[in-house]
């Protein structure tokens, strides 16, 4: 029986995982690199060990570091979060090795699953569609332009460049003629190499007009693997999700019966454990192709649980300790959406944004959910993933859970740092999100020329009239005029007197 | 009461009316609330609580759902310009720099690579013209709002 978990992360998501494991009765033990301290995360948890490094390869993607906490603080196992090292094949080994239990599938499932190429093949080998592409195997870099091309012309435009190793948009392009090709080809294999260490690149047909639809699924180690029902995250910019939602608004009873059959294929496929998500692509006539396997927890998970009413996150810690799964049938109930609060400027090409917290007002209310790992007065630093918060509603009907959404995000307030909120506010405006006919394409075709926020005059010259009234008023000297107030560090950081254990 | 704004590179000057309790400008009626909040007549009539805060010399304002970041000019204060110069749009990193300076370029080419949050980003040229000077080389860190390069318009 496991009785104590280290969380190898940070953020948003540490803060889930640790609730789960006080909720599960077990408990906890956080890392945090120097400049995370004082963070929402380490205080959830009961005992934190501060890592020692300046950057995130030394802090958060250090394992030795990582699993000497684990060891020192008597740890019994390690969830990791999503992201850092939770796709990492040799970290689950080396945490197993080091006689811990860890919270994910194999190792060699995730070597199966993460290297994108790899995958591609043992789906096809499985049975379970693909989308039109070539792999090109060659480490060298002129070689592999050359393949690349080659390969380009065979596939055809639009095409889609993918790092093997990718995820999050990040070494990915989508070229549309040939001209375009080399640029595209030499800027995501150096942004594959930065990111991920590996520059290897395969090329796939561009589906315009398709759905992001993935399957969510849960394997124990008793032989039973289910899946969840689907979620929909059509909505994307830049190759990152920023609307998720569950039920698709287009998926049919006998279309989620076909694709959790595919998806349970695919995890049985690398007998698989645990958590994971099968996405695919949804073509407009109704074919479905895997994209790939997430072999972790997802960042859009709450829309699963609210209409499944499974706790993803509790399940993860019951099937790592051997138990069988607790959820019985599938039975999806009302309606989910999330979206993602970004620290970033969508006027201005989504860049992200860094600045203080001033105020952090969330909304509140029936059927509201939010999964933060910040709170006000903190401070939004260049350090880390842009990430704010996700919000998340539940309402019988997917209409319903769109005028909640509308309501909620007109009650978040942030001041200090450019949000997303608004255009999030906007994108439940869209016709295609009104509809359900979104597509990963949808914000590109909606603000061809980028997005900028509808504001009447009478708006814009009350909003000035009331920051000249503020200034009048002399409001600057009764509130807080720079956040970062609970960023405090150094000896006199009442974090250091608490009950924390350092190695 | 007088106030100067600097709204996307624009100045604004906004005039408040003394009313009873509160303020008055272009149909809109302001006045206070309880912390950090204002109670808002706009000139279409509607209602709205808005929350304020400042930070340094800039007004944060959430109304009806916007969030406006609005800098206030103190008395004397001109409008900052940049001149032809291209700033960096985060703080991250430069990558490449694809010019020197006397290299002519047109518009929308590619002048500088810049990586931040492990994403590329490149600074085109906005017009046709001549590179002046290159004020950061490839490695180098940058903060937001540094001049990475200068560019004279082709007239």
């Amino acid at each position: 029986m496991m009785k104590k978990i280290l969380v190898a992360n940070r953020g948003e998501i540490a803060c889930r995982v640790l609730r789960a494991c006080r909720e599960a009765g077990l408990s906890t033990v956080a890392v945090c690199a120097p400049n995370d301290q004082g963070t929402l995360f380490t205080e959830l948890a009961d005992e934190v060990v501060l890592l020692e490094g300046d950057t995130i390869a030394t802090t958060y993607l250090d394992q030795a570091q990582i699993i000497n906490a684990a060891r020192s603080t008597g740890t019994d196992g390690i969830h990791p979060g999503f992201g850092f090292l939770s796709e990492r094949a040799d970290f689950a080994q080396a945490v197993m090795d080091a006689g811990l239990v860890w919270i994910g599938p194999s190792p060699h499932a995730i070597e199966q699953m993460g290297d994108k190429m790899t995958a591609r093949k043992t789906m096809k080998a499985a049975g379970v569609p693909v989308i039109p592409g070539e792999e090109v195997e060659t480490e060298d870099e002129a070689e592999a332009l050359i393949a690349l091309k080659e390969a380009a012309e065979r596939v055809g435009y639009p095409l889609l460049l993918k790092a093997s190793s990718g995820g999050g948009g990040k070494g990915m392009r989508a070229v549309t003629s040939p001209d375009a090709f080399e640029e595209a080809a030499v800027a995501a294999r150096r942004e594959a190499v930065a990111a991920f260490g590996d520059g290897r690149i395969y090329v796939e047909r561009l589906l315009s007009g398709s759905k992001h639809i993935e399957i969510q699924v849960l394997a124990d180690r008793t032989g039973t693997t289910v899946h969840l029902g689907e979620r929909e995250c059509s909505v994307q910019r830049r190759h990152q999700k920023v609307f998720e939602e569950a039920p698709g608004p287009t998926m049919n009873a006998e279309l989620r019966e076909a694709m959790g059959a595919a998806a349970v294929a695919a995890a049985k496929a690398v007998d698989y454990e645990g958590a994971g998500t099968v996405e695919f692509l949804l073509a407009p006539s109704g074919e479905f192709f895997f994209l790939e396997m997430n072999t972790r927890i997802q960042v859009e998970h709450p829309v699963t649980e609210l209409v499944t009413g499974v706790d993803i996150v509790r399940e993860q810690l019951r099937i790592a300790d051997g138990q069988p799964m607790s959820c019985g049938d599938l039975h999806l109930r009302g309606h989910a959406i999330e979206v993602r609060l970004y620290a970033e400027d969508p006027a201005n090409g989504f860049l992200p944004a860094i600045g203080p917290l001033t105020v952090f007002r969330p909304p509140e209310g029936p059927g509201v959910r939010l999964d933060t790992g910040v709170r006000e007065g903190d401070e939004v630093t260049p350090n880390y993933d842009p990430m704010l918060a996700k919000l998340i509603v539940w309402a019988p009907s997917r209409n319903e859970a769109l005028e909640r959404m509308r309501r909620a995000l007109d009650e978040f307030v942030v001041l200090g740092t450019t949000t997303n909120v608004r255009f999030l506010r906007e994108l439940c405006d869209n016709e295609d999100v009104v509809n359900g006919a979104t597509t990963t394409t949808t914000i590109e075709d909606t603000w061809p020329n980028g997005w900028s926020p509808m504001r009447s005059e009478a708006l814009v010259n009350a909003a000035m009239a009331s920051a000249a009234a503020a200034e009048s008023f002399g409001m600057h000297r009764s509130t807080s005029s720079s956040g970062g107030a609970a960023q405090a560090e150094g000896p006199a950081s009442p974090f250091a007197t608490l009950s924390r254990r350092y190695p | 009461m007088q106030h100067r704004f600097n709204v996307n590179a624009d100045e604004v000057e906004v005039t408040l009316n003394k009313t009873d309790g509160g303020w008055d400008w272009e149909g809109a009626t302001i006045n206070q609330h309880t912390r950090g909040r204002l109670h808002v007549r706009m000139a279409d009539g509607r209602t709205a609580l808005a929350h304020a805060a400042k930070v340094g010399d800039v007004w944060w304002v959430h109304l009806d759902g916007h969030t406006f970041a609005l800098e206030r000019m103190e008395p004397g204060a001109s409008s900052q310009q940049h001149g032809g110069g291209l700033v960096a749009p985060m703080p991250g990193k430069v990558l490449e720099t694809l010019v020197e300076p006397g290299d002519e370029v047109q518009a929308g080419q590619a002048l500088m690579v810049l990586e931040a949050m492990k994403m590329e980003h490149r600074i085109v040229a906005a017009h046709d013209g001549t590179v002046t000077a290159v004020h950061h080389q490839a490695g180098e860190q940058v903060p937001q709002g540094a001049v990475l390069l200068e560019l004279e318009e082709t007239n």
